[in-house]
């Protein structure tokens, strides 16, 4: 039977940063993981608060904060731990080579794929519209046959957002990948990745290259790191920048390879394709938890366990019946919003924060779980990421910065 | 008090239009048609292709998109008439002969699915013979089959099931079939306008003059003369009679269904008991609807679904299918059916899914004005036979009716769906064949064929390429996304537009003829907000954790709020 000091369970953004910053302690830590984690799904920009409760747009995240309800994870959290965790994901992203930048006390504004302009806190370089100022050309980078992608309603969006005195066109490249299967942000990295991909690029935007132009791309720069970027940024002397866009997310993915490559580096056992089934407990304590291995169930002990298995979207979180929700490892008591009324709001894009959204578990300054009284209810699991209750992510723009927060506090109680 | 009605009284306060205008300087052209047929339901639009197809000039217009109320918001069951044949013979002899002629001419519209009724050991045992005998009655073959077969087809019924019968019930497609009669009449000279509200009617000395009606999107107002006005409006009918200053029984009677992303049974399967909520599950492609309940409601827009109703249709469907929890539902939707209540009449359930037309020419001194309402989809063909039979008569019109026997659309022609089928997904061939009717199937295919990058698939869940979404998007009678998915299904699949909900309004952005095609992310809000009003009610199991995904795309990854705010 194989002992860690940690076990982490997920290998979403929360698990990911969750065993990178335990194994960073001298720790061991097992990493089980059912698929392949929810990046490829993420933006892979880390959010820490966009919006307030009122859905007022929040300038600098840290004094956002300070307005939110008691029972938000940042409170539990703390905002020492928030900015211990940011400095921590930077130190990282730099040392393995795609370094984030940003700050709490202001938002970078990311372009969409529809041509909104979407607040955040930490991102690469090529996704910050900051890139943006000063410039007299907008060139918007289509790629053919790239679905999701689409040039005319990203300019018809952005010109409001960026003013009328900049000029716009929309140029579109053959990257040769069509006739195929439907193409995508990834396939259309991969090509990028390769020199004859980005000299094909280089010398069709080269004509509309100047110093006072920005390129506009969907997220294609590559599929590791930002060499890409770079590379392209000098070949055409302008800015290029990248949007959001629909799955699979490039950026996501760019995250996740940097986590995994400093992960197996730093000795993390990760072992994929494992669903955890149910914990063994003693007393107040977890002592190991067994898992569904591909013929047989397996048990992992360790001395803490941390739980980042995500909510309704990973499954970490099910709800078969109303107001019937559900842990699945643990079987922790879940919070939830009772009653039909505040469940959801009329509108799916709404003024207030969807009541569903925020189920979840709720857990004491040290992120243990809680039951109803306030009584914790393991002392050493720990709860992370969107296994929180009392927040809605999508409402906030908050779900990565709690993830790496929660993550790096977690690991130091 | 409805919207229409509130229009109605603003406009007549402020003399924004009136017969003043009308007799007035005559500078107007004024639209004209012999007959005048208002609601875009099944009904509606079984009038305009049977009076067009008999020569006459028709003109329908609907205050929505055409198949906007009860006849999509149903379970899309072609009855066999089964359900009836205790209660009400005359129904259910309507249905099984309807119900032969509606395979035979809209066979693309109609997926022969065979229909079972099921008796559990809950169910009252001395219903079973009476409905036997109701069934031999009415004309309708009920075949007594044995638990054992019964379980072979079906295998996922409960094991309380006693006894089983197997009757010529179908899926049919409700959207489709009525946009098959449209396009029918249109080959007949028959002209339609939607988002078009009638806000008036025009009478002198006890004679129909004709109807203002409002654009619903431009609130531009415009007159339309005719000799006949006829009121199909359904579960609207009372209130578009009002206008007239007439009066006309009709109980909006609101039905829920839920709607399951699996298909959890292969026929339509019938609870065996005196007709009551929940008992019918009918496959639709790769879905099953289970259906409905019955409520009076005062008004007909109400198509609100809520909680409780979902977990009634749930409770009572888990009877005849005990796992049905684990289904995913893909959302709940309601429709009025308008129920014919004549003068101390029964209500609800109770009340008659017969037809009735009122000639208000006879009853009420108003020339030229007539009324349709009750019935059901299955029997709208002959609803509109009789009605348009008592047209013809007023008109001195010979033509005799034509619609039992000439299919609603000609075929699409084998060749063109081979040559189709290098360029469409596999399985989609048939569907858009369908779907687009010959003319339109045609063009398609070229598109495809000539640019092969429009063969990219739009809607990955039913199967709808772009060259598919441009053609419909084109057209001018598509004036939101919620119009083009009516006729094409995008967004009606497993991830309920996650995916197409960006693709589509690009599209729409790029061919849309209406200007307000142009608002791509106001067009994307609106229709993903669509969806979001049938899957509030049913936000629970497996449909959380897609609707976390469109969120997370649309609301945080796109932020598609956010173009004035940040």
């Amino acid at each position: 039977m194989k002992h860690s000091d940690t076990i982490v369970i997920g290998s979403g953004l929360a698990g990911l940063m969750a065993a990178y910053t335990s194994v960073r302690q001298g720790k061991t830590v097992t990493l089980l993981t059912t698929g392949s984690g929810s990046l490829s799904l993420n933006s892979g920009v880390i959010d820490v608060l966009g919006f307030d409760g009122n859905h007022e747009f929040v300038a600098s995240p840290k004094e956002g904060i300070k307005s939110l309800p008691e029972d938000h994870p940042y409170k539990k959290i703390g905002m020492d731990m928030l900015e211990k965790a940011v400095d921590e994901f930077l130190a990282f992203t730099k040392e393995y080579g795609f370094p984030y930048h940003g700050s709490l006390e202001k938002q970078i504004m990311v372009p969409t794929a529809v041509g909104t302009m979407k607040p955040t806190c930490l991102a690469p370089q090529s996704l910050d519209g900051a890139a943006f100022e000063g410039k007299s050309k907008v060139v918007i980078v289509g790629i053919s046959g790239l679905k999701d992608f689409y040039g005319d309603i990203i300019q018809e969006n952005i010109r409001p957002l960026l003013g009328e005195n900049l000029s716009y066109e929309v140029v579109m490249v053959d990257a040769g990948l069509e006739g195929g299967r439907d193409v995508t942000t990834l396939d259309a990295a991969r090509w990028l990745d390769q020199d004859k991909g980005m000299a094909a690029l280089v010398n069709a935007l080269k004509p509309h290259a100047s110093g006072n132009a920005v390129f506009l791309l969907p997220q294609i720069l590559g599929t590791s790191g930002e060499s890409v970027a770079i590379a392209l940024r000098e070949k055409l002397g302008a800015e290029v920048i990248e949007t959001t866009c629909l799955p699979p997310s490039v950026n996501g993915l760019r995250l996740q390879k940097m986590f995994h490559q400093a992960l197996m580096k730093l000795g993390v056992d990760i072992i994929e394709d494992t669903k955890v089934l149910r914990a063994v407990t003693k007393g107040s304590k977890c002592t190991a938890v067994v898992a569904q291995a591909a013929a047989r169930e397996k048990t992992y002990e360790a001395d803490k366990f941390i739980l980042a298995t995500g909510g309704f979207y990973s499954g970490g979180i099910t709800m078969r019946e109303f107001e019937k929700p559900r842990e699945m490892i643990f079987d922790l008591p879940v919070w939830f919003v009772p009653g039909e009324e505040n469940w959801s709001n009329e509108q799916l894009f709404s003024d207030k924060p969807q009541g569903f959204a925020k189920t979840g578990i709720r857990t004491d300054e040290s992120l243990r779980p809680v039951d109803d009284s306030g009584k914790v209810v393991f002392d050493n699991v720990y709860v992370i990421g969107r296994n929180l209750g009392g927040y809605d992510f999508c409402f906030e723009h908050s779900g990565n910065g709690v993830a790496l927060a929660s993550a790096y506090k977690a690991v130091m109680m | 008090m409805s919207v229409c009605y509130k229009l109605f009284v603003y406009f007549k306060e402020h003399k924004y239009y009136g017969k003043q205008k009308l007799s007035g300087k005559g500078e107007w052209m004024m639209e004209k048609a012999t007959v005048v047929v208002i609601g875009g339901g099944a009904t509606g639009v079984g009038i305009l292709r049977d009076l067009a197809m008999r020569g006459v000039d028709v003109l329908l217009v609907e205050k929505c998109d055409l198949v906007n109320g009860a006849s999509s918001r149903y379970h899309g069951l072609l009855h066999s008439g089964g359900r009836y044949a205790v209660k009400d013979q005359e129904a259910a002899r309507e249905c099984i002969i309807e119900n032969q002629i509606l395979r035979k001419i809209g066979k693309s519209c109609v997926e022969a699915t065979g229909g079972m009724f099921v008796r559990l050991d809950i169910d009252d045992p001395d219903y079973e013979p009476q409905w036997v005998k109701g069934c031999a009655d009415s004309g309708i073959k009920a075949e007594p089959i044995t638990l054992e077969q019964a379980f072979r087809l079906e295998p996922l019924l409960s094991k309380h099931v006693v006894s089983a019968y197997l009757v010529p019930d179908a899926a049919i497609d409700g959207f489709r079939m009525s946009w098959q009669n449209v396009e029918s009449a249109k080959r007949y000279g028959g002209r339609f306008k939607t988002y078009r509200e009638v806000v008036d009617v025009l009478q002198q000395n006890g004679e129909i003059q004709g109807v203002t009606v409002r654009n619903t999107i431009t609130g531009e107002i415009e007159e339309i003369a005719c000799d006949i006005l006829v009121n199909a409006a359904g579960g609207w009918a009372g209130k578009v009679a009002a206008l007239a200053g007439l009066e006309v029984g009709v109980q909006p009677d609101k039905g829920t269904l839920l709607a399951f992303n699996q298909r959890i049974t292969s026929h339509v399967v019938n609870r065996l008991h005196k007709s009551s909520d929940g008992d019918i599950f009918v496959p639709h492609g790769s879905i099953t609807i289970l259906g409905t309940s019955s409520m009076s409601i005062p008004d007909p827009e109400d198509t609100s679904t809520s909680r409780e109703e979902v977990e009634n249709l749930l409770s009572i469907g888990e009877k005849t299918f005990e796992n049905l929890r684990d289904y995913r539902m893909l959302r709940a939707f309601a429709g009025s059916r308008p129920l014919y209540m004549p003068p101390g009449g029964a209500s609800g359930r109770g009340a008659s899914r017969g037809f009735a037309i009122v000639d208000h020419g006879k009853d009420d001194g108003l020339k030229g004005m007539m009324t349709i309402v009750g019935g059901k989809f299955t029997t709208y063909r002959l609803m509109a036979e009789k009605i348009s039979n008592q047209i013809c008569e007023k008109l001195n019109v010979k033509e005799p009716c034509r619609t039992a026997e000439e299919p609603l659309v000609p075929e699409v022609a084998e060749n063109d769906k081979k040559e189709a089928r290098k360029y469409f997904p596999a399985y989609g061939t048939d569907l858009a064949a369908t779907r687009l009717g010959p003319e339109r199937f045609s063009r398609v295919v070229e598109d495809l064929k000539s640019h092969p990058e429009k063969r990219e698939l739009v809607c990955e869940c039913e199967n709808v390429t772009l060259a598919e979404v441009e053609e419909i998007a084109k057209e001018l009678s598509s004036f939101q996304i919620n119009d083009i998915r009516r006729r094409t299904r995008i967004g009606m699949g497993t991830c309920q537009a996650n995916f197409c909900a960006l693709r589509s309004a690009a599209v729409f952005a790029k061919c849309g003829r209406d200007k307000g095609a142009k608002d791509s992310l106001g067009q994307m809000k609106q229709f993903l907000q669509g969806r979001w009003k049938g899957i509030r009610p049913v936000l629970v199991g497996r449909t959380l954790r897609e609707i976390e995904m469109t969120r997370a795309l649309y609301e945080l990854s796109f932020h598609v709020d956010g173009g004035k705010k940040a």
